[in-house]
C-alpha cells in the first residue's frame, strides 16, 4: 500500500523538480554564456563563489558540463601558462566551429572554465588538487568533485592543444572540431612585411645586380660554413630529435651533474657540443698556422703561437680519442703481421 | 756518355738504364699512377674481412632481395626481369618487382656476370654478387682522386683516394657480401658530381652529357638520387646568388637537368614523379630561373641603355615571381604536384618522422647520430674538415664552392640519420684531403727551400724578394724548419693512427654479415651461430613449397631467398597496414592472433629468439615497434598494456597482456625448462638478464615444428581449424 502512496508522490516530486531544473538553469546556462562572451578566447575565469553557484549548489543533472583547467600565477612557470594558452586555443576553437546558429546548443553544453591556486585556493581544496598542470571534466552527473575519474590522465597531459582536444572528446559526445590555431603573424604584420619587402624590392634587386649583398661577403660563408659543420658534428640534429637536455642529474648524488653518457648511440647536449668544439679548434688551427700565422713578422711571436697550436691541438685530440674509447667501450688496436709476435 | 766507351753488353744495360731513367714529370707521373693503383687494391682487399673470416655469402637483410631478383635477372633475361609479377612476397598481395625497384645493381651484376662468362670465368653469380660492392669501392676511390685533382690539385686528389678507400663510413655499405644498392650508388653520386662540376668549369657539353648519364645511373641504382636533384639546384643557385652566373654554368646545368630528368623518367620507379613530385620541384623552379637570367643578360646586350633595361628588369622580376607563386599554387592545390614523401620530410623537420611515422622512426639506421658515431665513422677527418673548409673558402672557385656545399648539406643530413653518414663520406674525405695536401705540401715546400738556400746563395729566388723580408726568413729558417718537421710528423701520425682505427673498425665491426653470428667463448675463442641458414634450409626442404610464413618483416627477405617459401611481409614496407596486421597478430592473445592467421592463410610462423645465445636484435627487443606499428592501424593494440611504469619487462613483473600474447608464447616456448647459464634458474633470459615471467606456456592453435641449434630462430606450424560437425 505504502508502495502506491508514494510512487505519485515521487512522480510529482521528480516532476517538479524537472520543473524547477527547467526554470532555474537556462539561467545558469545565460550566465556561463555572457561570462564566456566577456572573455576573448571563452574561457571562463571561476572563483570560490562561482564554483558554488555552477557546481555544487546545482543539482545533479546540470544541463552543461565544465571543463576545468587549474592554474597557479603564483608558480611564475612557463610551461603552465602555455599550457592554459593551448587550452584557450581548444576553447576558442570548440566556440568557433559550434557556434553557429543551428548548433548553438552545443556550444552551450560545454563551458571552459579556469581556477586559479593564487586566488582560490579554497576551490583547489574542493577538488583535492594536489599538483600542476591538471584539468577536470565535471560532467552534468558528477557529485563528487573529488572523483578521479574525472581527470584526464596524468600521461595524456603533455601540454598540447591535442590532448585536451582528445580529452574531450573522449569523455563527452561533442565534437571539438578543427583546432583553429591562430596564424604565426597577424594579417597586418603580413601586410606590413609585404610593404617592407615591395618596397625594398628595388633597392634589393639594385644591390643583387651590383654584387653588394651580404652573400657576396665571403666572411659570411666562411664562417656560415664553420657553424654549419660545428651542429652537424655535435649532433645537434640527434638533440632536437630525441629531446635531450644538456645535462642530467646524478642518480646517487643530486648535487653532482652528469655531462657525458656512457653508451654509444647517445649522447647528452653538452658533451657533443664541447666534442664538436674540440674539433673545430684543431682544424681551425691548423688553418690558422699555415695560411695567417706565417704573415706574422715577429718571430718569436710565431713560435709561442705554433707552439701553443701544437700543443692544444696534441691535447684536444688526446681528449676526443679518449672520450671515443671511453665512450663506446672499443679499445682499438694495431694489427700487426703474425710473424712479427 | 761513358756508356760509349764500354763492352757492348754494358752498353745495352746501360742503354737500358738510361732510357729507365725519367724526367721528373715522368717520375712524378709514374709515382702518381703506382699509388693509384695501390689505393685502388687497398680499396678492394679492405673490404674482404668478411670473405676470410666467414665465406662468401649475402649479408644482412636486403641484399638478399637484390640477389634473388639478380638471380632471376641472369636466369630469366631482362624482359622478364621488368615485368615481374612476384607472388611469394607480400602474400596475398604480392609485389610487381619491376616497378618498384632501383634496377641499377642487378643489371650492374648481371653485366659483369655475362661479362665474365665471355671471358670465359665460369663464376656463379652469387661470387659476382658478394664482390660488386668492393669493386665499386675501389673504382670510387679513382673517381675521387679526378675530384681532388679538379678541385685543387693532384696531391690533394691522391690524397681523398687514399682517404676514401678505408674510411670506415664507406666501408660500413660496402664490404664484400653487403649488395645494397649504396654499393654502387656512391660511386654514380661521386660520378655525377665530378662530371657536373667539370661541365661547369670547362662549360662543354660532353662533359654535362656525361653527368647527365652519371646521374641516369645513379636514378637507376638509388633513391638516394634526391640529394643529387636537390644539391645540384642548390648550388647553382648560390652561384646565382653569389653572382657567379656564366654561360658556362648555364650550358652544364641545362643539360644536365633536361637530359637526366628524361632519362631519369625511364626508370618506372620514379617515372613521372620526376616532373610531379615536390622533392624534384626545386631542380625545375631553378631551371626556369635560369632562363629568367640567361633572357636578362641578353635583353641587356640589346637594349645598352641601362635606364630602361632597370625598368624592364623590374617589370619581369615581379611578373616572374608572379606567375611561379600562382603555378606553385595552383599545382599543389589540384593535386598535381604531389606533397613531399614521409622519409624526406623526415630530413627537413626531423622531429617529423618520430611522430607521425612509426615504420621509419623504427628502423635503427633511421636513428639521428650521436658525436660518437660520426667519431667512429671519420676519425681524425672530423679534425681535418675545418681545416679544409677555410682552405676552400681562401681559394675560392666554382669547384671549392661545390664541394662545401655538398660537405656542409650532407653533414647535415647525417645528423639527422645515421645511414647517411655514407652519403657525407666522399665530401668529408675530398675536403679533408685539401687539408692534408695544403698543410703537407706547405710544409715539404719549407724544408725544401731551407735545403736549397745555402747552395744557391743569394741567387734568383731569395735575390728577388725584398730585403726586409729576406731577413726575416733568414732568421726564422732553422725554426721554420723544425717546426715544418713537428708539424709534418703530427700531421703523419694522425693519418697513421687513421689508418689503424680503420683496418680495426672494418674488422671488427663492419665486417659481421649479421646472417651468421661470432661471440666470443669463454676461453676467447670464435663461437659461430648459423642459425638463420639452418632455420631457412629447414623451410625450404621440410615444409610444402606453397606454404605461406608469417615473420616479422625484418626476415621476409631472407625466407623468400633462402628458403624459397612464401611470406606475408618483408623489408619492403609499402604497405603499412599489412605490416601492421602483422604486429597485430604478434602483439594479440593466441586465439585472436589465430583468426589474423587464418585470414591470411599463414601456415608456419617464424621468430627470432636470444634468450640462450644472448642475441640482443631478437623479436623480444623489436616487439615494442610490432606493438606501436600495429596500434598505429589497430587501435585495439595499446602500447601501455604491454609495459609496467613505462617499462617494458619480460620478467614476473611484466604485464599479463605482455606474458600471454603471442609473441611471448612463440620466443619464450619450453624455454622455461632451460638452463641457459650456470648457477641461474631454469628460463634465464641472457639476452635481457632476468627470468622469465611465464615458465609454463602452452600453445592451443600452434605446435612447434622446428628450433635451430641455439634456440636463434624458432618456426611454428598453425594448426589447421579442427572439424566442425
Amino acid at each position: 500500500m505504502t508502495d502506491h502512496t508514494t510512487l505519485p508522490h515521487r512522480f510529482f516530486l521528480s516532476i517538479s523538480l524537472l520543473s524547477i531544473l527547467a526554470g532555474s538553469q537556462p539561467d545558469l546556462t545565460k550566465e556561463l554564456v555572457s561570462l564566456r562572451s566577456s572573455s576573448e578566447s571563452g574561457v571562463i575565469r571561476l572563483n570560490d563563489d562561482t564554483v558554488s553557484k555552477f557546481i555544487t549548489s546545482v543539482a545533479t543533472p546540470r544541463p552543461y558540463s565544465l571543463i576545468i583547467f587549474f592554474n597557479s600565477a603564483d608558480l611564475n612557470s612557463n610551461p603552465l601558462q602555455e599550457f592554459l594558452s593551448e587550452f584557450a586555443f581548444v576553447s576558442a576553437s570548440f566556440i568557433a566551429n559550434n557556434n553557429n546558429n543551428n548548433r548553438s546548443d552545443v556550444a552551450n553544453k560545454l563551458f571552459f572554465c579556469e581556477i586559479d591556486e593564487s586566488s582560490d585556493s579554497e576551490s583547489f581544496g574542493l577538488f583535492g588538487i594536489q599538483f600542476l598542470p591538471q584539468i577536470c571534466l565535471v560532467d552534468p552527473l558528477m557529485e563528487n568533485l573529488q572523483d578521479k575519474t574525472g581527470r584526464m590522465e596524468e600521461e595524456d597531459v603533455d601540454g598540447t592543444a591535442e590532448s585536451v582536444l582528445e580529452f574531450i572528446e573522449s569523455r563527452t559526445n561533442l565534437t571539438v572540431g578543427p583546432l583553429r590555431r591562430p596564424p604565426l603573424l597577424s594579417k597586418t604584420q603580413i601586410s606590413v612585411i609585404a610593404a617592407l619587402i615591395t618596397i625594398s624590392a628595388p633597392f634589393l634587386i639594385k644591390k643583387v645586380l651590383n654584387g653588394e649583398t651580404i652573400f657576396n661577403n665571403n666572411r659570411v660563408w666562411q664562417y656560415g660554413a664553420v657553424l654549419v659543420y660545428f651542429f652537424s658534428v655535435s649532433g645537434t640534429m640527434h638533440n632536437i630529435i630525441k629531446g635531450v637536455p644538456m645535462f642530467v642529474r646524478d642518480h646517487q648524488d643530486s648535487n653532482k651533474l652528469v655531462f657525458f653518457y656512457e653508451g654509444a648511440n647517445f649522447q647528452l647536449g653538452a658533451e657533443g657540443f664541447s666534442v664538436g668544439l674540440l674539433y673545430n679548434v684543431v682544424g681551425l688551427l691548423l688553418a690558422y698556422v699555415s695560411y695567417a700565422l706565417v704573415r706574422v713578422r715577429n718571430v718569436s711571436e710565431q713560435r709561442v703561437v705554433m707552439m701553443l697550436a701544437m700543443v692544444v691541438s696534441l691535447l684536444a685530440v688526446k681528449k676526443v680519442v679518449y672520450l671515443n674509447n671511453w665512450k663506446t667501450g672499443y679499445q682499438i688496436q694495431t694489427y700487426w703481421p703474425s710473424s712479427w709476435h | 756518355m761513358g756508356a760509349k766507351k764500354a763492352s757492348p753488353d754494358l752498353l745495352n744495360s746501360s742503354f737500358s738504364f738510361k732510357s729507365l731513367k725519367l724526367k721528373t714529370k715522368q717520375q712524378e707521373l709514374l709515382l702518381r699512377v703506382s699509388i693509384l693503383g695501390l689505393v685502388y687494391v687497398l680499396a678492394f682487399i679492405a673490404r674482404l674481412f668478411s670473405v676470410l673470416r666467414y665465406e662468401s655469402m649475402i649479408h644482412e637483410f636486403d641484399p638478399y632481395f637484390n640477389y634473388r631478383t639478380t638471380l632471376f635477372l641472369t636466369e630469366k633475361g631482362f624482359y622478364e626481369f621488368w615485368n615481374w609479377f612476384d607472388s611469394e612476397s607480400w602474400y596475398p598481395l604480392g609485389r610487381i618487382i619491376g616497378g618498384t625497384l632501383y634496377p641499377g645493381l642487378m643489371v650492374t651484376a648481371a653485366l659483369i656476370y655475362w661479362t665474365l662468362r665471355f671471358l670465359r670465368f665460369f663464376v656463379h653469380i652469387r661470387e659476382v654478387c658478394v664482390l660488386t660492392a668492393p669493386f665499386f669501392a675501389s673504382n670510387t676511390t679513382i673517381v675521387a682522386y679526378f675530384f681532388g685533382k679538379e678541385i685543387w690539385d693532384t696531391g690533394a686528389g691522391l690524397v681523398a683516394a687514399a682517404l676514401i678507400a678505408i674510411c670506415p663510413g664507406y666501408i660500413s655499405r660496402s664490404v664484400a657480401g653487403s649488395y645494397d644498392n649504396e654499393a654502387v650508388a656512391i660511386f654514380a653520386l661521386l660520378l655525377t658530381f665530378y662530371l657536373f662540376v667539370k661541365a661547369v668549369k670547362t662549360g662543354s657539353l660532353s662533359w654535362a652529357l656525361g653527368s647527365a648519364f652519371g646521374y641516369f645511373y645513379m636514378v637507376s641504382a638509388w633513391g638516394g638520387y634526391v640529394f643529387i636533384i636537390n644539391l645540384v639546384p642548390l648550388y647553382v643557385l648560390v652561384l646565382l646568388i653569389t653572382g657567379r652566373y656564366s654561360m658556362r654554368l648555364y650550358v652544364a646545368y641545362n643539360c644536365m637537368y633536361i637530359l637526366g630528368m628524361l632519362l631519369a623518367m625511364q626508370i618506372r620507379f620514379v617515372g613521372f614523379q620526376h616532373v610531379q613530385s615536390g622533392e624534384h620541384m626545386g631542380a625545375m623552379g631553378v631551371f626556369l630561373l635560369m632562363q629568367v637570367f640567361y633572357f636578362l643578360d641578353w635583353v641587356k646586350y640589346q637594349l645598352n641603355d641601362t635606364k630602361l633595361f632597370q625598368t624592364f628588369l623590374r617589370i619581369t622580376v615581379t611578373s616572374a615571381i608572379l606567375v611561379g607563386g600562382i603555378a606553385l599554387g595552383v599545382g599543389t592545390a589540384s593535386g598535381y604536384i604531389s606533397p613531399w614523401t614521409g622519409r624526406f620530410y623526415s630530413l627537413l623537420d626531423p622531429t617529423y618522422a618520430k611522430d607521425h611515422i612509426p615504420i621509419i622512426a623504427s628502423v635503427s639506421e633511421h636513428q639521428p647520430t650521436a658525436w660518437s658515431s660520426f667519431m667512429f665513422d671519420y676519425h681524425i677527418l672530423l679534425f681535418l674538415f675545418p681545416a679544409g673548409l677555410y682552405f676552400c673558402f681562401k681559394r675560392l672557385s666554382d669547384a671549392t664552392i661545390f664541394i662545401v656545399m655538398y660537405g656542409l648539406t650532407s653533414l647535415y643530413f647525417a645528423g639527422v640519420m645515421v645511414r647517411l653518414i655514407l652519403v657525407a663520406t666522399p665530401a668529408v674525405c675530398l675536403i679533408s684531403a685539401i687539408a692534408v695536401s695544403a698543410t703537407v705540401k706547405n710544409l715539404t715546400s719549407l724544408l725544401r727551400t731551407k735545403q736549397k738556400v745555402p747552395q744557391t746563395g743569394s741567387t734568383k729566388g731569395v735575390g728577388s724578394s725584398k730585403s726586409s723580408s729576406k731577413v726575416t726568413l733568414d732568421q726564422s729558417q732553422p725554426f721554420q724548419k723544425n717546426g715544418a718537421i713537428a708539424l709534418l710528423v703530427g700531421v703523419f701520425y694522425l693519418l697513421s693512427r687513421y689508418a689503424i682505427h680503420c683496418t680495426w673498425v672494418t674488422s671488427e665491426a663492419y665486417s659481421s654479415p649479421s646472417i651468421v653470428l661470432a661471440a666470443r667463448g669463454a676461453h676467447g675463442n670464435r663461437i659461430i651461430f648459423d642459425d638463420y641458414r639452418e632455420a631457412y634450409y629447414w623451410l625450404r626442404q621440410n615444409t610444402p613449397t606453397d606454404a605461406k610464413v608469417m615473420s616479422w618483416w625484418d626476415y621476409g627477405y631472407q625466407i623468400t631467398a633462402m628458403g624459397n617459401r612464401t611470406v606475408i611481409v618483408d623489408n619492403n614496407t609499402w604497405n603499412n597496414t599489412h605490416i601492421a596486421t602483422v604486429g597485430r597478430a604478434m602483439s594479440s592473445y593466441e586465439d585472436e592472433a589465430y583468426d589474423i592467421m587464418r585470414s591470411l592463410d599463414v601456415n608456419y610462423v617464424l621468430v627470432v629468439f636470444g634468450g640462450v645465445t644472448g642475441y640482443s636484435s631478437d623479436d623480444i627487443n623489436k616487439f615494442l615497434w610490432m606493438v606501436r606499428i600495429g596500434g598505429g592501424v589497430y587501435p585495439v593494440i595499446k602500447e601501455p598494456d604491454y609495459l609496467v611504469n613505462g617499462e617494458f619487462r619480460v620478467d614476473k613483473g611484466a604485464s599479463p597482456k605482455m606474458l600471454n600474447c603471442l609473441m611471448y608464447k612463440l620466443c619464450y616456448y619450453r624455454f622455461g625448462e632451460l638452463v641457459t647459464e650456470y648457477g641461474k634458474p631454469t628460463g634465464y633470459d641472457r639476452a635481457r638478464g632476468v627470468e622469465i615471467g611465464n615458465k609454463d606456456i602452452k600453445l592451443e592453435h600452434l605446435e612447434e615444428a622446428y628450433t635451430t641449434s641455439n634456440w636463434i630462430v624458432r618456426i611454428y606450424r598453425v594448426k589447421p581449424p579442427t572439424n566442425r560437425l
